[in-house]
């Protein structure tokens, strides 16, 4: 399974994961911290440049911009209704800064490098006895199993369809739990056997 | 088997049934809030998990999203989900399994015909209450709604909610009867 990346070469995919994230953590507290249009239509006037910065790498974006779109103008018209002009300006204004740079840091940022400063950042739980380095682990596993599992999916379909005639819907969906939960057990034979844990 | 491994395995391999539930095309109502079959994920995750590992898989879940990775129903993700309206139901789903594992734990489920009422009740409180409290605290807090106005709003998916428990109580009884040494609620 792809992730939202693009390997297109941007100004923004030369910067650290972690400053990145620092940076759209800030600016989330921030946006959400203030309610001054002047501060609010600055970072989203600045946000909006960034996000355009990226070019041709924002393409694949598209359906995502137009849903965001479309969340703007349902709020600021249910804030109009409701008499609130000012404080529909203000929420479209922190969703525009807060999904713009999200949507920028998934463009330019590999899930690996990112993955990599989340298991820095949850680090400490070692000392509570977790084990971060685990999270790869189990990320790859989850992923291999999507695929898995939607192959899977497709086959009971086809199953069912041949014998009733129909899709089977979510009368496969017990099915598929039940594949779920075998293959977890023999996954944690092989990794009790690989890793002797 | 060591459990350890098994944590890991189950975990791993829930969110990965998670995801396939968001391959299931998804129906947008105003607000941009999609009806989704990913929260009878999350009440999956509650009874057939138990409350630690259900809190993990959605967790995992969540941390993949957040890595840009398109797991979301209609393929959305990236850390700009945590941001939208609809935020607070994403933050409420670890919080949901976590209830849901719980209630599940401490109510019978000897029999099939008991599992399937216990997993009812505790995806109707989890999968449900729980995790419109955290959605409409999201649409109050991102899109400044008025609360009553976003509790009118998030009592448009109950129905489809309850629904989806019914599911959820289906899938638990057929998997008592296919695997009846299964522990259910952890």
């Amino acid at each position: 399974m792809g992730s939202l990346y693009n390997d297109h070469p941007t100004w923004l995919h030369g910067l650290s994961a972690g400053l990145k994230l620092l940076v759209l953590a800030l600016l989330g507290a921030g946006v959400f911290a203030t309610q001054d249009l002047t501060v609010l239509f600055a970072s989203a006037g600045a946000c909006v440049l960034t996000f355009a910065s990226l070019g041709r790498a924002t393409k694949p974006t598209q359906p995502l911009l137009i849903g965001l779109l479309i969340t703007s103008v349902l709020i600021g018209l249910f804030h109009v209704y409701m008499q609130q002009p000012w404080l529909g300006v203000v929420s479209v204004l922190r969703l525009l800064c807060t999904t713009l740079m999200g949507l920028a840091l998934t463009l330019t940022t590999r899930y690996t490098d990112l993955l990599a400063v989340l298991e820095w950042l949850l680090s400490p739980l070692r000392f509570f006895g977790m084990h971060p380095e685990r999270l790869s682990l189990q990320v790859a596993l989850m992923l291999r199993f999507t695929e898995h599992f939607f192959v899977v999916w497709r086959r009971l379909d086809e199953a069912h369809r041949l014998r009733t005639g129909k899709a089977g819907g979510f009368k496969i969906l017990a099915p598929l739990t039940i594949h779920m939960l075998v293959a977890a057990r023999r996954v944690a034979d092989t990794l009790h056997v690989r890793f002797q844990r | 088997m060591n459990t350890s491994s098994l944590s890991i395995a189950l975990v791993s391999l829930f969110a990965a049934l998670i995801a396939v539930l968001g391959l299931i095309p998804k129906i947008d109502l105003p607000l941009g809030v999609p009806i989704t079959m990913q929260t009878l994920g999350v009440m999956l995750a509650g009874c057939l998990l138990g409350p630690k590992r259900a809190l993990q898989a959605l967790a995992l879940f969540l941390a993949a999203v957040a890595i840009g990775l398109p797991l979301l129903s209609g393929g959305r993700g990236g850390i700009g989900m945590f941001f939208a309206p609809t935020s607070g139901y994403l933050i409420g789903w670890p919080v949901g399994a976590f209830v849901v594992g719980w209630i599940m734990h401490t109510l019978p489920s000897a029999t099939p015909r008991a599992a399937a009422i216990s997993a009812f009740m505790a995806s109707v409180i989890g999968g449900l209450l729980v995790v419109h409290v955290f959605g409409v605290i999201g649409l109050v807090h991102i899109a400044n709604l008025p609360w009553e106005k976003a509790i009118m709003g998030t009592l448009v998916f109950v129905p489809g909610d309850l629904i989806k428990c019914a599911l959820c109580a289906t899938v638990v009884h057929t998997v008592a009867r296919g695997l009846p040494d299964w522990r259910f609620g952890g």
